[in-house]
């Protein structure tokens, strides 16, 4: 049911995917668009040719005893073109071709990238949406340019069917008429098949969705401990083996099926149509009424053969892979085509000192979730204070600093930075004032630097000054060049789990904006990196307003103000001894939590 | 220069190798599948290529042209069509067999993959090489590499049964037309100094390669989403793609010239060459010397014709089967990949004691030890805490004691025996483990648990209770399906996904369910707010009263209530002792206990300034 959902709103017939892709690709790279149908069919139509009209131009030629030179002139002629089609294809190939195919590649995932950074952070908690769209075109944007290859197959067979059509035409109109006569009774059935093959893939790639998950398993790295020592293993391979069968099941009733109405289809077309009905037709107009010569037999003979295999292709192999490829470009197009809900306001925010923050009476639900994460929330902060977010898991504070930073938009109520509603500064003006450490926080396969400063460009000093005012004090070989994972480098420096949240910790320092959002920064902090954390935050960041999450009530402590959080709201505020003084959730979590250091 | 040759000839045999080990594999997991795959191939381009456009063509013309009656034509038409029968027939029977055998395939060489990938040393995860080899042997499967060498070994073989046919017969016809198809030997030449280049040019292209696969990944998975949209990352990226892209362009471009000419070489003297001389002789005789047939005309220009494109679907299918090789090679490799955790016999009888004596180690490739000479003991039935800085060495200590690695020097005594001593599966039995980065997979909730498969109402009773131990009851019950729900929505519409702290609850129920020894707990606690901390921590410590248990944690208030407090510093270990005891020695447990229980105390001191 909820497939439909995802489906686009409008979808393309597959001439119109098929249209726009190559408008697309004609755009990035004309030439290569052109060229690559040019080309192709001068590589393959010479051949056929010769193998239809040169030999009934010959042997016509000399059963009439005709001029030798005007022969020796059309070999000479065929020669020329099949060799000319035979070197053109390597150096077009070589010199051009692979080359502009990179440039292409650069163009379709440029666009791609730019609509995947820019999405609404809401379409990646669609687990369906991130499955069928971002995984999908993960997957496939690459295979999209092959659109040219079967546009180029495509229109080669046509060019091919048509001429050599032509021919058989122009030799005896009826020979032809039989021949299209067996294509054309054929084609719902090759209509038929073709479904039917789509069909199978669907319903095979279906169940091999949950055979690859199992792969998947042993595959990474994350679940190999896991796998190790709870002895799950024989769980996980018979669920692999079950779903597996499905897939040969699948596969069988379909293969069976399948291969039974190739078998009916190639038969009557090929060995009934075209040997059978055609072969004794021209057999007799060529050996009882003489109407046909000895080339026009051959011609017609050879002729039935290509003009089967082009329609072949017309009708049943091109339409499975243009219908596949169609799928896939009508993806894309509804990807690229998504709007996004968090828009740019008119104004430029600025990023200089710090002003209030305060939300008024702000709700948020996630899509497709009935309960509020966040149900009525005001609350302010001033300039310079270092506020705390705590409370139980799923109380809403990650929520509270996702709409801060307008990774969503307010369903109710109003977020204001100074006396700016957010919503009326640009995406990327307002989002420029923040430096925020997440829970998930990444570390980038680049250097130092890089990921201190997220930046090409970065100032070597101050990423060093950020590293230490974090905490950082790894040695680094090659200073704020080191390169960090070994994704591309295999000296890149391998980090503990402590040393790349310091590296995300420093990004916070390094960053010249007002406000810093951690989110659990000490989650992987032994405790004397800490403490040594929750000090340099206070002194470090003195000129910053500052907003964070912790689960580890110590941390929090200092801050110049608590919000504990519950289903959304805010319950207590104020700052430790106030809360401690009140009595209420604050102080018993806190004190769940000091039992034992107190004992 | 001649090290290089060497290597160059060690390459070709390797190729050669991978070939053949691609052929035993396939054979082995879906016997007969090659045959059929070859028969399709077979029965389609022998057929078409040789019995039907040459050799058929060749009797008909041969009965015109010798006035044969239309009785006996008829006759011959019957006869093609009756062959045509058998060849189709052959061709769709062959392809439902082989396709079918290829879904078996995919089963059965996903499940050596399987075995092979829990067999190898955990260490191995953490080896890129390895891991390399372990993922283009997967992509053997998922991106149908398999399927690819199938059909292309097929044509190739079909092909050059094919091409043999054809040229037999153009030589029948007349023999000095081998003399002119012998030039397409400078194929084999040309081709092979192609494919050098070649290589060489991929092998130049593989870390852009690679920089583009990265870029990808950042770009579209979810963990990257927050980081490219609240920073400037996104352009490090696209510039990294940029100018892997760039990089690209200068190597094909750098090679296009030297691989367009040899592969130009190749096609003329190859292809067109043989084709256009050929024509060219049939041509002058049947024309200008009138010695040749109308059929035999016929016939050599058709099988020239046909013969060109066998060569150039031969070239193609031999060019994919080395490609496709090397993914064969890589599967090799991983399957040979050395495993040095090497299993013993022993059965690991109830845990007594363990002891660590002198343990040294050091992660493979890593240029510092990560620990020195550790010793300690636990005995039967003791609460331990392992304490620590990051990087100290505490989850290398795990690791070690769970035989994912093993020692470089010294030895870890279970119950006074060395553990490389016992089987590896009997040995972790007696464990429970619950990982920082613990996971849940896409089974039921109780399959979760239990990590099989829930058999009747005992197991269920587990299953709830242990749910209930670790705190997730409370989530579970809301579930409509209740502990039958498939975790996570990857194939299963009616699967839930939970929060990270429910995860975690589930995965510590899997030690509730379970009955071990030893418990080790790597903080099992980092996803939980305090209080559902505080119950998870009751509880753990009503599960395992009569047990041994091994905590760590970087939240000291677990040492507190142990038997005894480990502290690791640098790879070793640098204080013991109870709780009580490394207070009163006032040394680094004590400083980072004290750190951690400032913010904590009663009115404490504060740091305020």
């Amino acid at each position: 049911m909820k497939k439909l959902k995802n489906k686009a709103k409008t979808t393309h017939s597959t001439i119109s995917n098929i249209f726009y892709m190559l408008k697309v690709m004609f755009k990035i790279s004309p030439v290569l668009v052109v060229g690559e149908i040019i080309q192709h069919i001068f590589s393959t139509l010479p051949g056929r040719l010769v193998s239809v009209i040169g030999l009934k131009f010959i042997i016509d030629e000399v059963e009439k005893g005709g001029d030798s030179s005007k022969m020796v002139l059309g070999i000479v002629l065929m020669v020329a073109v099949i060799v000319f089609g035979e070197v053109s294809t390597s150096v077009f190939f070589e010199l051009f071709v692979h080359r502009e195919r990179e440039k292409l590649d650069y163009g379709i995932q440029s666009m791609f990238y730019k609509k995947a950074a820019s999405l609404d952070l809401q379409k990646y908690d669609d687990p369906e949406y991130y499955a069928d769209f971002i995984l999908s075109i993960e997957n496939s944007s690459n295979s999209i340019r092959y659109v040219v290859s079967m546009v180029k197959g495509y229109i080669g067979e046509i060019v091919s069917f048509l001429t050599i059509a032509g021919v058989i035409f122009s030799i005896d109109p009826i020979s032809l008429l039989i021949v299209l006569g067996f294509v054309v009774a054929f084609i719902p059935m090759g209509r038929y098949t073709g479904n039917l093959q789509l069909k199978r893939r669907e319903q095979i790639t279906e169940k091999h969705r949950k055979g690859d998950y199992f792969a998947r398993v042993f595959y990474l790295p994350d679940y190999a401990g896991e796998i190790r020592t709870n002895g799950i293993f024989p769980l996980l391979r018979k669920r692999f083996n079950e779903s597996a069968d499905e897939v040969v099941n699948t596969q069988k009733r379909f293969a069976g099926k399948l291969d039974k109405l190739f078998f009916i289809q190639d038969f009557s077309i090929q060995a009934i149509g075209f040997v059978l009905v055609l072969g004794i037709y021209i057999g007799y107009k060529t050996i009882v009424t003489g109407e046909m010569s000895m080339g026009d037999f051959v011609a017609t003979f050879n002729g039935a053969t290509l003009i089967g295999g082009s329609i072949l292709y017309l009708t049943v192999y091109s339409v499975r892979g243009f219908t596949e490829q169609s799928k896939m470009i009508e993806k894309c197009r509804s990807f690229l085509s998504e709007k996004e809900k968090i828009k740019d306001g008119g104004h430029i925010a600025e990023c200089n000192e710090p002003q209030v923050i305060s939300l008024n009476n702000v709700s948020f639900s996630y899509e497709g979730n009935e309960n509020d994460s966040l149900n009525g929330v005001s609350l302010e902060i001033k300039p310079y204070e270092k506020v705390a977010l705590v409370g139980y898991n799923g109380a809403g504070k990650t929520t509270l600093t996702n709409l801060l930073l307008r990774l969503y938009d307010v369903k109710a109520g109003e977020i204001k930075i100074g006396d700016r509603d957010i919503r009326d500064e640009t995406v990327e003006s307002h989002r420029n004032r923040f430096a925020a450490v997440f829970q998930d926080f990444q570390i980038f396969s680049a250097s130092v630097g890089e990921n201190v400063a997220l930046s090409k460009n970065f100032d070597e000093q101050r990423v060093l000054k950020a590293l230490e005012d974090a905490g950082f004090d790894k040695e680094l070989p090659d200073g704020v060049n080191t390169v960090l994972l070994r994704e591309f480098d295999d000296n890149g420096m391998m980090l503990s789990g402590g040393e790349q949240q310091k590296i995300a910790i420093a990004r916070a320092f390094y960053k010249k904006c007002p406000y810093v959002i951690l989110d659990e920064p000490s989650a992987n902090l032994d405790p004397v990196s800490e403490y040594e954390l929750n000090h340099a935050m206070m002194t470090k960041a003195e000129d910053k307003t500052v907003v964070f999450i912790s689960h580890r009530l110590s941390t929090t402590k200092n801050a110049d103000r608590i919000f504990m959080m519950e289903n959304g709201r805010i319950i207590e505020s104020g700052t430790h001894d106030e809360l401690m003084a009140l009595g209420g959730k604050y102080a018993e979590m806190f004190n769940m939590q000091a039992e034992k250091y107190n004992a | 220069m001649r090290k290089e040759k060497t290597k160059v000839k060690k390459d070709k045999f390797e190729t050669f190798k991978n070939v053949f080990f691609a052929l035993k594999i396939i054979n082995k997991c879906a016997p007969r599948m090659l045959v059929a795959q070859m028969s399709v191939q077979i029965s389609f381009w022998f057929f078409t290529g040789f019995v039907k456009d040459v050799l058929f063509l060749k009797v008909l013309l041969d009965l015109i042209t010798s006035g044969g009656t239309f009785k006996e034509y008829v006759l011959l038409v019957l006869l093609l069509v009756a062959s045509e029968l058998m060849a189709t027939a052959i061709n769709c029977f062959s392809d439902y067999y082989a396709s079918v055998k290829w879904k078996t395939f995919y089963k059965k060489l996903n499940d050596m993959i399987f075995q092979k990938a829990v067999a190898v040393d955990m260490g191995c995860y953490e080896n890129p090489e390895f891991y390399d080899k372990y993922k283009r042997a997967t992509e053997i499967i998922t991106e149908d590499h398999v399927a690819m060498f199938a059909w292309q070994f097929s044509n190739i073989i079909a092909g050059s049964l094919t091409g043999i046919f054809l040229v037999g017969y153009v030589i029948s016809i007349d023999p000095k037309i081998l003399l002119i198809l012998v030039v397409s030997v400078f194929v084999l030449f040309f081709q092979s100094i192609k494919g050098k280049i070649d290589v060489k040019k991929d092998k130049e292209m593989t870390p852009h390669k690679r920089s583009k696969d990265y870029v990808k990944r950042t770009v579209y998975l979810r963990e990257y989403s927050k980081d490219m949209r609240t920073s400037d990352i996104f352009g490090v990226m696209h510039s990294r793609f940029k100018n892997a892209i760039e990089h690209n362009r200068e190597i094909i471009k750098k090679y296009g010239w030297k691989i367009a000419f040899f592969e130009t070489m190749s096609g003329f003297f190859g292809k067109a060459l043989p084709v256009a001389v050929t024509y060219i002789y049939a041509a002058f005789r049947f024309i200008v010397k009138k010695d040749l047939k109308v059929s035999d005309f016929s016939v050599i220009m058709t099988a020239m014709s046909n013969l060109k494109d066998v060569f150039n679907d031969v070239g193609d299918a031999v060019a994919d089967v080395r490609k496709e090789a090397e993914y064969f090679g890589n599967l090799k490799a991983f399957f040979e990949f050395p495993t040095t955790v090497i299993n013993g016999t022993r059965q690991a009888d109830e845990l007594e004691s363990l002891e660590f004596k002198n343990v040294c180690f050091t992660y493979p490739g890593a240029d510092s030890r990560s620990l020195t000479d550790v010793n300690l003991k636990i005995e039967k039935g003791e609460t331990v805490a392992v304490v620590g800085k990051n990087g100290a060495g505490k989850t290398t200590f795990v690791k070690l004691l769970l035989r994912f690695y093993d020692c470089d020097s010294g030895e870890i005594l279970y119950n006074g025996i060395n553990i490389k001593e016992y089987d590896i599966e009997s040995l972790r039995k007696r464990f429970a483990t619950v990982f920082q980065d613990y996971k849940v997979f896409a089974l039921t909730i109780g399959e979760n648990v239990l990590c099989r498969e829930v058999l009747g109402d005992d197991d269920r009773v587990i299953v709830d209770r242990a749910l209930r131990s670790s705190g997730a009851n409370t989530c579970v019950e809301k579930l409509p399906q209740k502990a039958e729900t498939v975790l996570t929505r990857e194939f299963d519409e009616k699967g839930t996904g939970l929060s990270g702290g429910e995860q975690q609850k589930i995965a510590v129920a899997r030690m509730f369910a379970k009955d071990f020894d030893l418990a080790v707990l790597d903080e099992p606690s980092s996803a939980l707010d305090p209080v559902a901390e505080y119950k998870m921590y009751e509880s753990l410590v009503d599960a395992t009263k009569e047990k041994t248990v091994i905590y760590i944690s970087h939240r000291l208030s677990s040492a507190v209530l142990s038997d005894k407090v480990f502290v690791f510093d640098g790879g070793t270990i640098s204080e013991s002792g109870t709780h009580r005891e490394l207070m009163e020695r006032d040394g680094e447990y004590c400083e980072m206990f004290t750190l951690q229980a400032s913010n904590y105390k009663k009115g404490g001191e504060g740091e305020q300034q």
